[in-house]
């Protein structure tokens, strides 16, 4: 069992040249594989954060001009409306000054035939109430 | 109880402890069935690597999804025990012992390396042969000094008088305990965990002996961990010293 001899030695070395060759082919290329995925995880983390930093102040930017617009569209809104009562108010106003005006010259000229029926009226009057009275003391001044 | 014997002709039954299939190279001698294995352990890893980082995704997808989870795991042995500044240079070391040790352990729990016929002896998980874990614990020694000596020159050996001298006798020791208690936790394990499955084998073929399989898979991984974590866990302790760490603690 313990009968040591020429292997030990020739053991030693091919363990050591299995070393040097493990280390060629497997710890340097599988290191080396592990490093490079470590620093393009990286890489791309911090990118990816940049770029969700950037889309969140995108977003950010969008949303304050959605704001500002609606804002704007709200004040459009309300002067459009403000327009159109004015112009309302005003048609309004002025279809009330002309229906006055009319109805003050219909009146005027109401007044004028009234006064004119009256005054021909009144002559009439005279006529008549002279015709009557001619009539009534005619025969007896006659 | 003799008659039960008569067991051990079934090829899966059969029980050898310290036979080996010896190599002769110029007059040194291998354990032959050791390096077999251990050249087919060696080939699974590279050729499962080089398949996975063959042509890598920056989206992981099968095998490199494996392979990069077995990393990661590695990675985290050694970054817990060494600390995130000082593990990079040490990974291929901590990852290829757990990864050696670990695949050494299951491809012996797993497969039937018995039914192979060679010569004499027979196939087993390399980390059950006393040479290998040796051979991976002076490693670990050599490791641990190579890191002090880079990291503080010859001020590393200020720390086997820092607390106090008179423990000096206990930190020289304690360079032979950590390779001694390494190399002989790993091959004890593994091959009482071996034989006690061989044994139940020989006794009961079937079914009994697969609680204890089981529970060799799970001490197999656990073995594993244990060498790689105390590895990097000596190699720290060579990096930072007892009085650096002490005084760092304190403040």
């Amino acid at each position: 069992m313990f009968d040591f001899d020429a292997t030990l030695p020739l053991m030693a070395l091919q363990f050591l040249l299995l070393t040097f060759l493990l280390n060629a082919v497997f710890f340097k290329p599988v290191s080396k594989t592990i490093d490079e995925r470590d620093g393009y995880i990286r890489t791309t983390k911090a990118s990816s954060a940049e770029y969700l930093e950037s889309a969140e102040k995108l977003a950010k930017q969008y949303q304050q001009e959605l704001a500002s617009s609606r804002k704007q569209a709200q004040q459009l809104i309300a002067d459009a409306q403000a327009e159109a009562q004015e112009t309302v108010d005003k048609q309004v106003a002025e279809a009330q000054m002309e229906a006055q005006q009319r109805r003050e010259q219909v009146q005027k000229e109401l007044d004028q035939q009234k006064q004119e029926a009256m005054q021909s009226l009144e002559g009439q009057v005279d006529v008549l109430s002279q015709q009557i009275l001619d009539k009534l003391l005619g025969a007896q001044a006659a | 109880m003799l008659s039960l014997l008569h067991f051990d002709v079934l090829p899966l039954a059969e029980l050898e402890v310290g036979r080996h299939f010896y190599w002769h190279l110029g007059g040194l001698q291998l354990h032959g069935q050791v390096f077999m294995t251990s050249w087919f352990v060696i080939g699974l890893l590279l050729i499962a690597s080089v398949l996975a980082t063959r042509n890598m995704q920056r989206v992981p997808q099968g095998l490199q999804n494996f392979m990069e989870y077995v990393f990661e795991f590695v990675r985290d042995i050694a970054k817990n025990q060494l600390g995130e500044k000082e593990y990079r240079p040490w990974l291929p070391f901590v990852g290829t012992l757990f990864l050696f040790i670990f695949v050494s352990n299951w491809s012996g729990a797993l497969l039937p390396w018995h039914v192979i016929e060679i010569p004499e002896g027979e196939l087993a998980a390399p980390t059950g042969d006393i040479n290998t874990t040796v051979a991976l614990a002076l490693l670990t020694s050599l490791a641990y000094f190579y890191a002090g000596f880079k990291k503080r020159g010859l001020g590393y050996f200020a720390k086997y008088i820092e607390p106090t001298p008179i423990l000096l006798p206990i930190a020289i020791l304690e360079d032979f305990t950590k390779p001694l208690s390494l190399s002989f936790r790993l091959f004890g394990n593994i091959l009482a965990d071996e034989l006690v499955v061989a044994v139940l084998v020989l006794l009961v073929p079937l079914f009994v002996p697969l609680p204890v399989m089981m529970l060799g898979l799970f001490t197999s991984a656990i073995q594993a961990l244990v060498f790689a974590t105390l590895a990097a866990a000596y190699i720290h302790e060579a990096l930072e010293g007892h009085g650096d760490e002490g005084h760092e603690e304190h403040a």
